[in-house]
């Protein structure tokens, strides 16, 4: 069945300008995102690299819902519902591991890593009418591109690659950056709590008006010690006339493009530990390919965010955990890039170069979302503005015939918006398998 | 000055002295203009640290009186300067090749699953890092310090470690920070630190500390003051 929640007319609290601040301080609102935008649409769930063996398994979210991304013996992957069809209890209590099996500690009943239900002790207790084969475990539906792992609810959503749309081909460029290369994760994780509703920091995400002043720390801190030309100074100044870039890509997914403003990755990387000496290793080894090499160090000048969750950013892979109205974790998942022809060298800068902005740059968003939030709070100040290049004449149809803008456009915010509040009225049925 | 070698007997120290360094540190100016390349972390820096982390995991032995007042001592001295909000004498008290390390990698990370040449960390700053960081503390641009964090920290329970390098001594401890922003409730945060002792140029560097954070696997609200 499928539950419907009392809300307000949502016609009144989203508008093309402007939005609602219930929309972010309201616990109903909340409730109601997590059953119909988490699970209601593709939602990002893992990277087929956390589990890459057979019977590997990692612990995660859909919303609130408590799932285990399984890989099967034959590598087929699956989403369970984490929820014994018993009693209700959880049967996976690791974040990860390698089972075939999830047996739940409360009755020893077992289920496969496809969720199907294996056994149940004494089972003759349930009579003749028992049929363990409706009693599997709530099953996701999910599908894969390219190692991102999705899974959704709502039987009616198209494929996954048809959803992501020009979102697939922007991060095609962004998992292309060497030939053959391969994305992986389990590099260790950067895990933050934000005192914020989960939407202040998708909005950030493609946020080009704020770094110049949200990061003026970091920035002057990078101009007092090394001077100009050293990461990020295109975010100084009247960026409107930089060559910064956002887009919309449809379906609430949206995009700044930082490239136009790189041009040299390596010369314009932030300093990391290191960089010194494997810089010359690296050199040594590839003779006229190591600029190349080099330049998969610093991040890919993409904010490429992909509705509602993942948030694909420099070399990382951000992925928005809500836990309630007011508080958000946001996991940052440090991306390796592995081929035969990449020294590991490589491989330790990405390592260094990708603490950089969580140790210098998100502390200070994430301060200034909590701010948000206290703000918001107040009942008497109702809007939040997202207006700014709607009327300016800027927007035109750019790269792969994205609607897009200046940097520092609130396009995407508008974007999300709309995605968000045509999830949030469907009325498309959820529901497990 | 001289110093012992025979660091693994537990009454030698590396300054034969009962003072410990209490210069006046650097200016912001001094750091700015300090090390503003990053040359020694490289493949064998990182086989050393993972060999710290197979060391760390040893029983220690309990300080000797003379331990105490020069290793303890000093790092009882690092702990008050940042809960002075001194960084920039904090920073004199380490060595040219030093590191701060707090892995991601929760409670007592094994040579593989701290592995910092594999993986991210919450923090790992060689020497230039460290300036950048006090750099960065000391812009008041920084809105996740403004207001600025206090901390109060406790250690206790310090045992020196026999360690298979020449001319280092290895304080293990374990530590209660006490964390306060205004606005914010005040924040526990608990582990073990090691610290690892060089002599330079006559003194007593800190050459490398870790901090492993008993829950640092876990999510963490803004960790951007110094531990």
């Amino acid at each position: 069945m499928t539950y419907h929640f009392a809300l307000p007319p949502l016609d009144a609290l989203v508008e093309d300008h402007r939005v609602h601040r219930t929309l972010y301080a309201e616990t109903s609102i909340f409730d109601a995102e997590m059953n119909k935008i988490f699970g209601g649409t593709w939602t990002f769930l893992a990277h087929e690299s956390e589990l890459p063996a057979p019977n590997d398994f990692v612990r995660k979210k859909l919303g609130l819902r408590p799932v285990i991304v399984t890989r099967d013996r034959n590598g087929g992957m699956h989403a369970l519902l984490n929820r014994c069809t018993h009693r209700g209890a959880t049967v996976c209590r690791q974040d990860e591991g390698n089972a075939r099996r999830f047996t739940c500690p409360y009755h020893n009943w077992s289920f496969e890593n496809t969720g199907s239900l294996a056994g149940v002790p004494i089972e003759d207790g349930y009579g003749p009418e028992f049929d363990k084969s409706k009693l599997g475990l709530g099953k996701v539906r999910v599908e894969s591109y390219r190692g991102f792992i999705f899974g959704t609810l709502n039987r009616e959503m198209p494929s996954l690659e048809a959803h992501l749309g020009q979102a697939a081909r922007l991060l095609d460029e962004w998992l292309d950056r060497w030939p053959g290369g391969r994305v992986v994760v389990r590099r260790g994780t950067h895990r933050l709590i934000c005192n914020g509703n989960w939407k202040l920091v998708y909005d950030n995400s493609a946020d080009g008006y704020h770094p110049g002043f949200s990061h003026a720390s970091l920035l002057r801190m990078r101009k007092d010690r090394y001077g100009g030309g050293v990461d990020m100074q295109w975010a100084v100044g009247n960026v409107d006339e930089g060559l910064q870039t956002v887009a919309d890509v449809g379906n609430g997914h949206t995009f700044i493009d930082q490239r136009a403003e790189i041009k040299r990755y390596w010369e314009q990387a932030a300093p990391m530990p290191g960089e010194n000496r494997y810089e010359q290793i690296i050199r040594d080894r590839l003779g006229e390919n190591a600029d190349a090499a080099l330049d998969l160090v610093m991040g890919s000048g993409m904010n490429l965010n992909i509705f509602p969750n993942l948030l694909v950013i420099g070399n990382q892979i951000q992925v928005i955990e809500p836990k309630s109205v007011g508080l958000t974790h946001l996991t940052w998942y440090a991306t390796a890039l592995e081929a035969d022809d990449l020294p590991p060298e490589v491989n330790a800068l990405r390592m260094r170069l990708q603490e950089d902005f969580p140790s210098f740059g998100e502390p200070d968003d994430l301060a200034n979302f909590e701010e948000c939030q206290v703000g918001l709070g107040i009942p008497e100040m109702e809007w939040v503005l997202t207006g700014r290049h709607l009327n300016s004449g800027k927007e035109y149809s750019g790269a792969k015939g994205l609607l897009t803008g200046p940097v520092t456009d609130e396009l995407p915010l508008r974007a999300f918006w709309r995605e968000w509040k045509r999830i949030m009225t469907s009325t498309a049925a959820l529901a497990a398998s | 000055m001289e110093a012992h070698h025979d660091i693994n007997s537990s009454s030698s120290r590396l300054v034969n002295t009962m003072t410990i360094p209490m210069d006046e540190g650097f200016t912001t100016g001094d750091i700015l203009r300090d090390t503003l390349e990053s040359t020694y972390v490289d493949d064998s820096y990182y086989a050393k640290l993972r060999d710290d982390l197979d060391e760390w995991q040893k029983i220690g032995a309990p300080l000797s009186e003379a331990d105490r007042q020069t290793y303890e001592a000093l790092i009882l001295h690092e702990h008050w300067l940042l809960d002075r909000r001194a960084f920039e004498r904090w920073y004199k008290l380490y060595s040219r090749q030093c590191v701060y390390w707090v892995p991601a990698a929760a409670d007592m990370p094994d040579s593989q699953r701290g592995d910092p040449q594999r993986q991210v960390t919450i923090a790992f700053d060689d020497r230039r890092r460290m300036g950048d960081r006090i750099i960065w503390l000391r812009t008041g641009m920084a809105y996740s310090q403004l207001p600025p964090s206090y901390t109060s920290h406790s250690n206790s329970g310090f045992v020196r470690i026999a360690t298979a390098c020449a001319g280092e001594v290895k304080i293990r401890s374990q530590f209660i920070v006490h964390e306060m922003r205004a606005g914010h409730p005040i924040r526990p945060l608990t582990g073990w630190m090691g610290h690892v002792f060089i002599e330079e140029d006559g003194k007593l560097k800190i050459d490398r500390k870790i901090v492993a954070l008993l829950d640092a696997a876990r999510s963490q609200h803004n960790l951007t003051f110094l531990l």
